[in-house]
């Protein structure tokens, strides 16, 4: 989870290094621990680092660690070359480790020889048949090559012995949103829920596919999840406002004939004004916009 | 921090000066023949004294509190961390290289 404060700090670090003001180990080990993907970033740096003989014998043992990002880092830029220094160094001080064996076998699915990727992968699944690394690798390479369907095969076959991997989840449903099977989606986004009731983004994510997929009954549980991501950002996600008046107005589009809409109507006005207090504040070029948009869906008083 | 620790250390002072005190009062009450009903009021007063001074550098010392995601008032989630355990490098970044002359020397 990437909180507020550890963005702004992550901003702030991202400045400070890339203007030369130092501080390219912390930066670096923000990234690890936030698991945000600044491949460019972390391979100019930390090869800065690697290559200055006194920084890098000050890490002591986290010297491994930097290598081990810098070598994903180059395999994400195409920087072949120097991933395969970074994994000939840690090749040197662990001649038998099973996490330089993964770092290879990346290395090779960079190059795109899947083949011999795959023969790697297994060789390395024969020591170690419940190895969560390298049985999501293999999800990742059948999405690579364009399997689509392969990967759901694995990544559902992986599921039902890892079902408390919520990553794994949150890819699956990933993969069914862009195939457009909605109903498959919202199974995975609600266990997403379930196994991670208080963060927002499960939510709000729930609640488009709800939206998307339609019907009276997925629109006003929709609108009910679109206000608990209110409830949980404290009003501060702009989708979430936006979803309770598109919800609303379509809820109320479907059930013109029955009125029993007066019930619900308090939330959508105070979403519209909420949207509208927020767009004043940070964007009073585009005010007149919104107002007009909110107006033509019927939501604001 | 070593403010807050100085004041943990006096706390923890002034309670054994509580501990001494008592201890003495009772030798004293022994001498005198008479019974123990409870500590004199000024021992109770540095009792709480020590009490409070203890509490508060064990709370300041060790570091800052985090905040509770869903329920602080300016520290929320805003985004999730990408999955990098599924990440894959048959993207457009292969097509447009970064140009670099990076090289990793030994």
């Amino acid at each position: 989870m990437v909180s507020k404060t550890e963005q702004t700090q992550l901003e702030r670090l991202e400045n400070q290094v890339d203007n030369g003001g130092g501080g390219a180990w912390e930066y670096l080990c923000l990234v690890r621990k936030l698991k945000v993907r600044r491949s460019e970033k972390v391979l100019k740096h930390g090869l800065s680092i690697l290559n200055d003989h006194r920084k890098r014998s000050s890490l002591g043992s986290e010297e491994w660690t930097l290598y081990e990002q810098v070598a994903v880092a180059a395999m994400d830029c195409q920087c072949l070359d120097v991933a395969k220094d970074c994994i000939n160094a840690l090749m040197k001080r662990f001649p038998e480790s099973k996490r330089v064996g993964k770092l290879e076998a990346m290395l090779l699915e960079a190059k795109g020889s899947w083949a011999e990727a795959e023969k790697a992968y297994s060789s390395l699944l024969e020591d170690n048949p419940l190895d969560q690394g390298i049985l999501k690798r293999r999800v990742a390479m059948a999405k690579a090559q364009g399997d689509v369907s392969g990967a759901i095969d694995c990544l559902n076959k992986y599921l039902e012995t890892f079902m408390a991997d919520h990553d794994a989840w949150r890819d699956l449903a990933e993969i069914y949103v862009s195939l457009q099977m909605y109903k498959q989606a919202a199974f995975c986004y609600e266990e997403l829920i379930l196994s991670q009731p208080t963060v927002p983004l499960h939510h709000l994510a729930y609640a488009d596919v709800l939206y998307t997929l339609g019907g009276l009954e997925n629109l006003q549980a929709a609108k009910k999840y679109y206000a608990s991501t209110i409830d949980l950002t404290g009003g501060k996600n702009t989708r979430a406002l936006f979803g309770v008046c598109l919800c609303s107005s379509a809820i109320g589009q479907l059930a013109k004939g029955r009125n029993k809409e007066d019930k619900e109507s308090e939330l959508q006005s105070l979403a519209a004004a909420a949207l509208e207090k927020d767009y004043k504040r940070r964007a009073p070029a585009t005010l007149s916009l919104i107002t007009t948009a909110l107006k033509s869906l019927k939501v604001s008083s | 921090m070593g403010a807050a620790f100085v004041v943990g250390v006096f706390g923890v002072l002034i309670l054994a000066h509580a501990t001494y005190s008592t201890i003495h009062y009772r030798e004293l009450l022994k001498i005198m023949e008479e019974e123990f009903s409870g500590p004199p009021i000024n021992v109770l007063f540095e009792l709480l004294l020590g009490f409070v001074l203890c509490l508060w550098a064990a709370l300041a010392v060790p570091g800052k509190f985090l905040s509770i995601l869903p329920h602080s008032e300016e520290n929320r989630i805003v985004s999730l961390p990408e999955n990098l355990d599924f990440m894959i490098f048959n993207h457009r970044g292969k097509v447009f290289p970064t140009v670099t002359d990076l090289k990793l020397k030994h």
